[in-house]
């Protein structure tokens, strides 16, 4: 994106530590987002990788003020986001956000029928009279690809792909300029996976949506992102645009993330960068670089300081002292 | 009509009989049920008094009429009141937590504390007895239930996304409860609820029985068994019949209350598959003979047909499923979710579920058929010659032991005279072998202390502990991490490499075929559609739908590719073949009849009638 559109979605500084539970507080506290500034643009699709418990998802409840944030500041559309904010007014802004999440199974009651589910955004903000909702949720359908005819039915009457569209559909019903979309394809089987990417891709493209695309398939964010955030135990690794990283990762972990991924094609499979160990726990993060603990090139400095996520040309920018060197 | 409201008609039925009987009292021409006639006292059935009269001569049914009014009002007035009450106490609660949840939940473990019956006596000791004292007493009393059930519900429904959905929509605190929340948790309150006014009718009595409820002479089952309690030598039948209406009350109530439950969830039509004991037992077909002419393979499958019975008849998940894995080699099952995959690798375990079992082919490992062996017999075999690692380690690993001490259980059930600290140095030696850094320690630990990852190396040092011939591994990394997956797979190809066992590696994804497999096995709807080395069917695909799936993975540059339409279920497979409403090559012939797996060079099979067209196309418009 170039840097003449304002972002329409801005963090800076945002951190998320949530409280060690029990009544005793016993066990430290998990810091699932730490120092993360990130942008999306109008029209823009902006990927965030990471494995499980890297922060991806606890990112995208934070933008949408789903959970409040523990530090840093969000703008939405210039307005700051923040709590304490007249309930009408998070609600006007809610309008247009929204989520659309991984669990096909989950994410829809099973109680009611999925035309109702569709239409609550319309009731709750009053957007289309009682008398037409029907209409506009039969185009809702129509435009997610599914039936209109359907609106009468339970959710367990359809497939994990055709609940994954009518997650979508509930979440355009209010027409957001905003959608956050948290590993909507990782349950899919792969036929339907890429029908459900399709769906996404031209959907951002016709609505101008912007889009914050969770997802730990790597491959999938290379095809409908434009920018990509790595994460790693709650810190970015690694930004730039798609094209750019994935052809060439500049941070060791990123490299490590790519090599992984398994590969159809043999000559297109990397040298495997076997990482020793796992993630280690978001409670307790090394000290200096998150990702020293695993790290081929990690030297006696990379404990020292936290690296800094800085440019390294054009739009990308990494958080690792030797980049350049290993590079 | 929603599914399930066909069971609610004879409990709704039998309850509304009842409580039109306890209404309809005064219209009914019963004799007084206060009025006493000492000449008649304990008199047998005669007219006019069908069940006879009791130790006063008033007339039993009149009084079990009205008895059953008082008795259920005093239920239904205090369910209702406590479920009213505690449903809302309930939501608040779970819903806003902090001091509201501490007002609400604590203050009810308060109540929780004294001996129902001992609260109802100070209560009614303090107030009198009466109806309206016994509905305040009963209501408290039932209050934390409804408190509790609810809260506990709205815990659990607030984890899930669609709730979180509905607040990303905006949607007010009240209407996520009463519009989203509310109708999620109205089951277990439903249950609560029937139990509530079954235990009420039931305490009314006793109370009632000990004086402190209903006050004579008015009537109430109660007051009845009290009665003829006294005179049980003369007349014992007088007891019978309150003992009667309470016992059937509270039957139709709880029936009642489970088909309402069962009603209001749109889901039930299609779970429960029915259980038969017949299914366990095997048809005594006569099984193929292994190919005698090929290399002897560790395991081959032939003509494998399983049968699972379902509410809607029986379905056939897998279908006349065949393949081969030989020593040292890595056989990949793939396909999508449904294909039959799981079945095909429980069948050869012999762990299907009841309501499933093989109507047709042969499973040979070491010139035994699997599939006809007794379950001692099998049981002996899972675990030595063959074992299994599946998806959720968690599931298949016991909770309250040891990791090393449940390896060294899987050691010594099959070999005896091994001692348990021989076992336990073993897996010790297992799990520094799967590389699991400090295995003296980690042996110590429980599962629940370990990463995924790790607990999926135990379940593999569990799985090989007794050096299988064969290792069946349901889908083992699906859960895991891309690092962590890379991991296991080297882990499994070294173990293999080292051990020269055989590997059958169930997967959805096609990426893992192309890391870890030799030969690869398609699924679709139930079938092998394409087999064959991984170079040659990912390098040349013959089947259509193969062709389809490798075009659906972001792999390439191009555009990942979705198959339009959706797998079939097993109930509504098509008579002919099952890729036909997604296939872009179908002609009607291919509808016509199911086609064959055909024989397409050395080592490579596929079931399509257009293969050879379909390819020689593909190959004029390369050229
Ligand atoms: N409500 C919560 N309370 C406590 N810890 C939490 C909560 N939500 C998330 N966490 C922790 O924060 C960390 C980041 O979680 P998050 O769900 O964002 O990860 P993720 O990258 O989305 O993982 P996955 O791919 O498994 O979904 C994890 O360690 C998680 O356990
Ligand atoms: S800063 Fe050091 S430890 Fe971190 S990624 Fe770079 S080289 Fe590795
Ligand atoms: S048999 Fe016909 S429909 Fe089936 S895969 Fe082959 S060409 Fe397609
Ligand atoms: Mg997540």
């Amino acid at each position: 994106m170039s840097a003449a559109t304002p972002p329409l979605v801005e963090a800076t500084g945002l951190s998320k530590t949530f409280a060690a539970r029990g009544v005793f507080r016993r066990g430290r506290p998990v810091q699932a987002v730490r120092r993360v500034d990130v942008s999306v643009a109008r029209g823009e699709a902006l990927g965030v990788v990471g494995e499980s418990g890297s922060g991806k998802s606890t990112l995208g409840r934070l933008l949408l003020g789903l959970q409040p944030a523990t530090e840093g500041v969000i703008r939405f559309d210039g307005q700051p986001l923040d709590a304490t904010m007249p309930k009408a007014e998070w609600r006007r802004l809610r309008r247009r956000m929204q989520i659309v999440f991984q669990d096909p199974f989950g994410s829809l009651d099973p109680r009611r029928r999925i035309g109702a589910q569709i239409a609550d955004g319309l009731a709750i903000h009053d957007l289309v009279p009682a008398a037409e909702r029907a209409g506009r949720v039969e185009e809702l359908l129509r435009q997610v690809g599914l039936d209109p005819t359907h609106a009468q039915r339970f959710p367990h009457e359809f497939s994990g792909g055709q609940r994954q569209r009518i997650g979508i559909a509930r979440a355009l019903a209010t027409g957001p300029e905003f959608l956050v979309a948290d590993e909507p394809v990782s349950a899919l089987d792969v036929s339907i996976q890429a029908q459900v990417v399709a769906l996404m891709d031209d959907l951002r493209r016709r609505l101008g949506l912007a889009l914050l695309f969770i997802s730990h398939d790597l491959p999938v964010v290379r095809h409908l992102c434009d920018r990509v955030v790595v994460m790693y135990l709650g810190r970015v690794m690694e930004e730039g645009s798609a094209e750019e990283l994935f052809r060439a990762p500049a941070h060791p972990y990123t490299r490590a993330l790519l090599s992984a991924t398994p590969r159809i094609d043999p000559a297109r499979r990397a040298k495997r960068i076997l990482l020793q160990g796992e993630p280690p726990s978001p409670s307790n993060p090394p000290s200096g670089c998150a990702f020293r603990t695993r790290c081929a090139h990690a030297t006696a400095a990379c404990a020292e300081v936290v690296p800094e996520l800085r440019p390294l040309g054009g739009e990308r920018r990494v958080a690792c002292i030797r980049a350049e060197e290993i590079a | 009509m929603r599914p399930g409201t066909k069971r609610l008609w004879v409990p709704a039925g039998l309850v509304a009989l009842i409580v039109l009987l306890a209404l309809l009292a005064p219209l009914l021409g019963l004799p007084d049920p206060v009025r006493q006639d000492v000449a008649q006292r304990l008199a047998g059935p005669m007219p006019g008094s069908p069940l006879g009269r009791d130790e006063f001569g008033r007339d039993v049914l009149s009084r079990l009429i009205w008895g059953a009014r008082s008795s259920l009002a005093v239920a239904f007035a205090s369910a209702s009141i406590a479920c009213l009450f505690g449903t809302i106490l309930g939501l608040l609660g779970g819903w806003f937590r902090g001091l509201g949840e501490f007002l609400a939940v604590r203050s009810m473990d308060i109540v929780l504390c004294f001996p129902p019956v001992l609260l109802a006596l100070l209560v009614v000791t303090l107030l009198g007895p009466g109806a309206g004292t016994l509905i305040m007493v009963l209501s408290v009393l039932y209050l934390p239930g409804f408190v509790r059930v609810t809260y506990a519900e709205v815990l659990s429904a607030r984890s899930h996304d669609y709730v979180e959905a509905v607040r990303a929509l905006g949607a007010s605190a009240g209407r996520i409860l009463t519009r989203t929340v509310l109708p999620n948790v109205a089951g277990p309150i439903l249950v609560q609820f029937s139990l509530a006014v079954a235990s009420a009718v039931v305490l009314e009595s006793g109370l009632s029985f000990l004086g402190l409820g209903v006050v004579p002479p008015a009537p109430s089952w109660g007051l009845m068994i009290r009665g003829a309690r006294a005179t049980m030598a003369q007349a014992p039948l007088l007891l019978l019949w309150p003992c009667l209406a309470l016992t059937l009350t509270i039957l139709a109530m709880n029936l009642l209350c489970d088909a309402l439950r069962d009603a209001m969830d749109p889901r039930t039509a299609t779970a429960r598959p029915r259980l038969r004991l017949l299914d366990r037992v095997l048809p005594g077909l006569v099984p193929p003979a292994p190919n005698a002419e090929a290399p002897e393979a560790v395991l081959e499958v032939g003509g494998l047909t399983v049968e699972i019975a379902t509410p809607r008849g029986p379905i056939r998940p897998v279908e006349d499923v065949s393949f081969a894995v030989h020593a040292g080699e890595t056989l990949a099952i793939v396909g999508e979710s449904g294909s039959g995959k799981s079945v095909t690798a429980t069948s050869v375990m012999g762990l299907l579920p009841p309501a499933a079992r093989p109507v047709a082919g042969a499973a040979w490992l070491e010139g035994r058929d699997l599939l006809r062996l007794p379950e001692p017999e099998l049981r002996r075999l899972r675990g030595g010659a063959m074992a299994m690692v599946f998806q959720d380690p968690m599931s298949s690993l016991n909770p309250v032991h040891r990791v090393g001490d449940q390896i060294a259980e899987a050691i010594r059930a099959h070999r005896r005279g091994v001692t348990q600290a021989q076992a336990w140095s073993r897996a010790v030696d297992l799990l520094r072998r799967v590389g699991i850094a400090d295995p003296e320690r980690r042996a110590r630990a429980y599962p629940h202390e370990m990463s995924g990852g790790m607990r999926q190396r135990v379940m593999i040092a569990m799985a090989v502990a007794n050096e299988p011939k064969l290792l069946i591994a349901d889908e083992p990394t699906t859960a895991l991490d891309v690092t962590v997956q890379a991991q296991i797979l080297d882990l499994l190809a070294e173990l293999r490499r080292e051990t020269g066992m055989a590997l059958i590696f169930i997967t959805h994804s096609l990426g893992v075929v192309a890391e870890i497999a030799d030969r690869v096995v398609v699924m679709y709807a139930g079938q092998v559609v394409e087999q064959g080395s991984v170079p040659e069917v990912f390098g040349a695909p013959l089947h259509p739908y193969t062709r389809a799936l490798l075009a659906a993975v972001p792999d390439g540059d191009t555009a990942p590719a979705g198959i339009p339409g959706v797998v079939p279920q097993p109930h509504a497979f098509p008579v002919g073949c099952r890729f036909a409403a997604r296939c872009p090559h179908a002609k009607p012939a291919c509808e016509a009849a199911p086609p064959a797996l055909e024989g397409a060079g050395e080592g490579r099979t596929v079931r399509c009638i257009r293969w050879a067209e379909i390819g020689a196309k593909k190959a004029e418009a390369v050229a």
